[in-house]
C-alpha cells in the first residue's frame, strides 16, 4: 500500500500536481533536462495521438 | 520552487527536442508515397507519356503493359505519376513538377472520377494529410490559388507548411491509425484490405445516391471546369502535349446507377465542348472492365484489371492517335 501510495505520489509531482517529490525520488524541479525531457516526451505522446479524429479512407502513405 | 531561468533552460531544451523530432518525422517520412511519386518522375526522364490522375490511375495504369501495347521502347515509354486520394491540384503540381525536371512527354494520359473535373477543390487543415502533403512538398505558395482553405485554416498553413510534424503529420497518424484497426481487428473475421487502405471503406466514396448523382450532376454541366483541370490541360497545351482524357473503368453498379443516366452523358458533353479549346481527346473507358471480378474493391483496378485496361489504351493510342477522340 505504501509503495501504491509512493507511485501515485511521483505521477501527482511529475503532473504538476504538488511541488515535492517523494522521499527517494531523485528528480528535483531544478533539473531542467529531466524536466524539458518529460514535456518533450509528452508532446511527443499528444502528437502521434492527435490524429484519431481524421477520417482514413486511404491509409497507403 | 523553480526559477525563470531554470524555466527557461527548461522550455530551451523542449525547444531542442521538438528540433529533434522535426528532424526525425522529415527523415522517416523521406519515402512518403508522395515523394516516391516525384522520385520516379526524376528517374523517368526520357518518358515520352505521362499518366496522371489518383488512385484511380495509380492502380490501373500499368507502364510495362502500356508500353509494350503502344510499342514504344521502355526507356521512351510511359511514366505514371498518378497519386492516390489526389484532388486535381495535386494532379497539376504534379504534372508542373514533371516538366521542371526534364520530361518531355508527347502524350498526356489523364484518367478522371465522376465530376472531379467540375468540383471546385475545397480543404480544410484536417483534410491536408497523407498524400496531400504534396501540397506542402510542391509549390505551396503557386498551389494555394486554385483550392480554397478558411480563414483559419489558411493562417494555419502558411505559418507552419514547411515545419516537418506539421506537413507529414499524417504519415505518423496512419501507422497509429493502422496500430488501432489491428487492435480492433481482434478475433474480427479479417477485412479485405489492398494498397490504398480497407476495400470496404473505398464504397463511401461513391455518391449516396442515384438521384444526388443526377442532381449533381446536372448542376456540373452548367460549371466550367475546375480551375486546376483547366490550368492543367492550358499548360500541357502550351507545351504541346495531345492530352488524352479518360473516363474511368467502373463497377456494373458504378455505371448503371450513376454513368447510364442522362445527366451523366449531358456532363461528359459539356466537357468535351469545354476541352475543345485544348485539343484534348476524350476516351470513355467506363466499361472497358466489364466483369466485376476485374476490380479488388468498388473503385479499384485489380491487377488483372489494370492489365486490361492498359494494354487497350496502349493500343488505342499506337495505332491512331488523331482518332482517339471518338473512339469508345
Amino acid at each position: 500500500m505504501a509503495q501504491l501510495l509512493w507511485v501515485q505520489h511521483v505521477l501527482e509531482y511529475i503532473a504538476g500536481e504538488i511541488d515535492s517529490p517523494p522521499d527517494g525520488f531523485p528528480v528535483r524541479l531544478t533539473n531542467i533536462v529531466f524536466w524539458g525531457l518529460w514535456w518533450a516526451a509528452l508532446a511527443a505522446i499528444i502528437y502521434i495521438f492527435s490524429g484519431q479524429s481524421s477520417k482514413f479512407i486511404y491509409i497507403d502513405f | 520552487m523553480i526559477t525563470r531561468q531554470q524555466l527557461g533552460w527548461t522550455a530551451a531544451t523542449l525547444a531542442v527536442c521538438v528540433l529533434a523530432m522535426n528532424l526525425g518525422v522529415a527523415y522517416l517520412t523521406r519515402n512518403s508515397v508522395p515523394r516516391r511519386v516525384m522520385h520516379h518522375a526524376l528517374e523517368s526522364q526520357s518518358a515520352r507519356v505521362l499518366a496522371l490522375g489518383n488512385s484511380l490511375m495509380a492502380a490501373g495504369f500499368e507502364e510495362p503493359v502500356f508500353d509494350s501495347a503502344a510499342a514504344l521502347p521502355t526507356r521512351e515509354g510511359a511514366v505514371n505519376l498518378s497519386l492516390g486520394a489526389s484532388s486535381p491540384v495535386e494532379q497539376l503540381l504534379l504534372l508542373r513538377y514533371a516538366l521542371a525536371h526534364g520530361i518531355r512527354p508527347r502524350v498526356l494520359i489523364y484518367g478522371f472520377y465522376d465530376l472531379q473535373l467540375s468540383e471546385p477543390v475545397q480543404f480544410s487543415a484536417n483534410d491536408m494529410i497523407g498524400n496531400h502533403a504534396l501540397l506542402y512538398y510542391l509549390e505551396p505558395s503557386y498551389a494555394r490559388q486554385f483550392y480554397s482553405l478558411s480563414a483559419h485554416d489558411s493562417l494555419e498553413f502558411s505559418v507552419f507548411h514547411s515545419i516537418p510534424m506539421f506537413e507529414d503529420r499524417g504519415a505518423v497518424w496512419s501507422k497509429v491509425e493502422i496500430l488501432r484497426r489491428s487492435m480492433a481487428q481482434q478475433g474480427l473475421a479479417q477485412q479485405t484490405t489492398n494498397q490504398f487502405g480497407r476495400a470496404a471503406d473505398f464504397s463511401l466514396l461513391e455518391p449516396a445516391s442515384t438521384d444526388a448523382f443526377r442532381q449533381d450532376s446536372e448542376a456540373a454541366a452548367q460549371l466550367p471546369l475546375a480551375p486546376p483541370v483547366a490550368e492543367l490541360f492550358r499548360q500541357a497545351h502550351e507545351a504541346s502535349i495531345d492530352v488524352v482524357l479518360v473516363e474511368m473503368p467502373m463497377r456494373t453498379s458504378h455505371r448503371s446507377r450513376f454513368y447510364e443516366t442522362k445527366e451523366w452523358n449531358d456532363y461528359t458533353s459539356h466537357v468535351q465542348e469545354l476541352l475543345r479549346p485544348y485539343s484534348v481527346k476524350f476516351v470513355d473507358a467506363s466499361s472497358w472492365a466489364a466483369d466485376d471480378s476485374l476490380f479488388e474493391d468498388p473503385l479499384h483496378l485489380s491487377q488483372r484489371g489494370a492489365t486490361i485496361f492498359s494494354q487497350r489504351i496502349g493500343e488505342l493510342l499506337s495505332a491512331k492517335p488523331a482518332q482517339v477522340a471518338d473512339l469508345h
